[in-house]
């Protein structure tokens, strides 16, 4: 069974995670950095061995993203719909295992990753299943 | 603009980096002047540090990196101002994507279509283009063309404004208008050639950084497109041109007119490589006036001397360039010929009929070149009086010292 298991960011983290210093948000320096990255590395390895990853991706910062929606039927592209402080998705993973609980399991690990003090407080990670099929939507 | 290792390197990859990013990020307008700052970067820090393994790579972090940066504070700065920045999606951009995935080479031609868009003015179009393209900083482009840096960075960003409102793709342009595009940055080249060959004002005939660059943006699109034979036509006519560069100034700073050059200081590898250009690009397909003036200066560049000059060919091939090509100038060029091949009176007969012709009649060139028929044919009188309204009417100072010096003799033989 898959499941996406989602992370989230501001604009605001993302700039703390490349050193910045941002009002309200611990500072990242280079050696917590270093440690965020082994962190994942050997995440993405386990799951790699264990046979259990499909993908995983993260996504350029939030002020990269473009809107596009219809305004008197029109597409309007908007650059950068997001404010700095909201949250958006900033990296998936695709996981293919036996159960919600695995792939929960799975996800809760993620809330271990190193970083500076006061980093994880606020931080949460969604797991949601993927429809198999048309059906499974339910629609 | 002076062409060491590093600096060779940078402005080959300048439009490949910003071609990356554009392709990748959007944003043309903010994404110059991420690359810009990269450029500067690497400019520094090479020397110092040792150039990256991976030159390009590197370029594309950095400016990619910049790049965030700028819009993070452009867009909280929007916020602010209450006004999200929105545009409407082109008509084009629902259509279906190039059916094959574009490279680097791709992406230098659509950023010279883009900076030659003919939403632009011509001189927004030069500017645009050595900055994007050339890798060449404002300030050097401001010096090179004799302006403030304030207008010339003015300049920019309003060429930048105007591309950026016009939303066009980061793709080429339709196979229906390509061949027009391209004729625009041909011209545009073709302008930059000529500012630096004779220049149009200040002191120095020539200012030859921006000859050299374009001769080396016009051996780029030669690179990517070598089976068009207008932009072959135009790298050999620059090149044939260029070649006599050495001849063209006399100790004194003065110039010296092609019939009384030393043509030994001609640059033989430039016209041979001239030669070999137009040779290769006139037997294919339509030929165009690139081609036919570049064919021009082929015979120029190979003749011994002026009177050793094949005029008869010379009078023909502008008599094909005068059909294809409606420009007064190229009609005062064919009437020099005339003269040479039958003689001064003929000359002058075709110059009478250029008289109602406004574009020319009140140009430099036009009494130089009646001054000098006038002489051949020894009214030296009327010549004078031609020399003289010429110096008057010539823009650049060494032009005006040759024509007053021309009229400084007829008048001391009197």
């Amino acid at each position: 069974m898959k499941y996406m298991i989602l992370l989230y960011g501001s604009q605001q983290d993302y700039d703390a995670l490349t050193g910045k210093q941002v009002p309200g948000k611990p500072v990242w320096g280079p050696a917590d950095f270093a440690a965020m990255g082994t962190f994942m590395s050997e995440f993405n390895k386990d799951l790699t061995e264990s046979g259990e990853l499909v993908e995983t991706r993260g996504l350029t910062a939030p002020v990269h993203a473009r809107r596009i929606e219809l305004a008197n039927g029109v597409p309007v592209v908007t650059d950068g719909p997001y404010a700095e402080t909201q949250e958006v998705l900033a990296g998936y993973w695709i996981v293919d295992c036996e159960s919600f609980d695995r792939a929960t399991q799975i996800a809760a690990r993620l809330l271990n990753c190193p970083g500076p003090p006061g980093a994880a407080e606020n931080a949460v990670v969604d797991v949601r299943p993927i429809a198999d099929s048309r059906d499974e939507l339910e629609l | 603009m002076a062409q060491t290792g590093a600096e060779d390197l940078l402005r080959r990859l300048a439009p490949q980096v910003l071609g990356a990013v554009v392709r990748r990020y959007g944003h043309f307008d903010t994404a110059e002047d991420a690359v810009q700052e990269a450029l500067l970067a690497a400019a520094v820090q090479w020397p110092s540090d040792s150039v990256p393994d991976d030159p390009r790579a590197w370029l594309i972090k950095v400016a990619s990196r910049r790049l965030t940066d700028l819009l993070r504070s452009e867009q909280a700065r929007q916020r602010r101002e209450d006004t999200v920045f929105r545009w409407t999606l082109p008509e084009q951009w629902v259509a279906p994507a190039a059916d094959r995935p574009a490279d680097a080479g791709d992406d230098t031609l659509i950023l010279l279509f883009l900076c030659c868009h003919p939403a632009l003015s011509p001189a927004s179009q030069i500017a645009l283009t050595l900055r994007a393209v050339g890798g060449l900083t404002t300030a050097e482009i401001a010096r090179a063309f004799l302006v403030p840096e304030a207008t010339m960075t003015r300049r920019i960003s309003r060429a930048k404004q105007t591309i950026k409102a016009s939303g066009v793709p980061f793709s080429m342009p339709a196979a229906s208008e390509r061949a027009a595009r391209l004729g625009a940055v041909l011209h545009v080249l073709y302008l930059v050639f000529n500012e630096g060959y004779a220049s149009t004002s200040g002191p120095d005939l020539h200012r030859g950084e921006l000859s050299a660059e374009a001769i080396r943006l016009a051996r780029v699109v030669h690179r990517l497109l070598p089976g068009d034979g207008e932009v072959a036509g135009l790298l050999a006519l620059m090149l044939l041109t260029d070649a006599r560069r050495p001849a063209r100034t006399g100790p004194d700073g003065g110039l010296v007119p092609m019939a009384e050059q030393d043509r030994s200081r001609w640059d033989a590898g430039a016209i041979a490589e001239g030669v070999a250009l137009i040779t290769g690009a006139l037997p294919h397909g339509p030929t165009g006036p690139y081609q036919l003036q570049a064919a021009i200066a082929a015979i120029h560049d190979e003749a011994p001397s002026a009177e050793a000059t094949d005029w008869a060919q010379i009078v023909a091939l502008y008599e094909l360039l005068l059909r294809v090509s409606d420009n007064p100038v190229v009609a005062l060029n064919h009437a020099v010929a005339v003269a040479m091949a039958q003689g001064a009176r003929a000359g002058l007969d075709l110059l009478a009929g250029l008289e109602a012709e406004e574009r020319i009649a009140g140009d430099h060139r036009f009494h130089a070149v009646r001054g000098h028929l006038l002489e051949m044919a020894g009214d030296r009188a009327g010549a004078l009086r031609c020399y003289q309204a010429a110096a008057r009417r010539a823009t650049s100072l060494p032009q005006q010292r040759y024509l007053q010096a021309r009229a400084a003799r007829l008048a001391g033989d009197e």
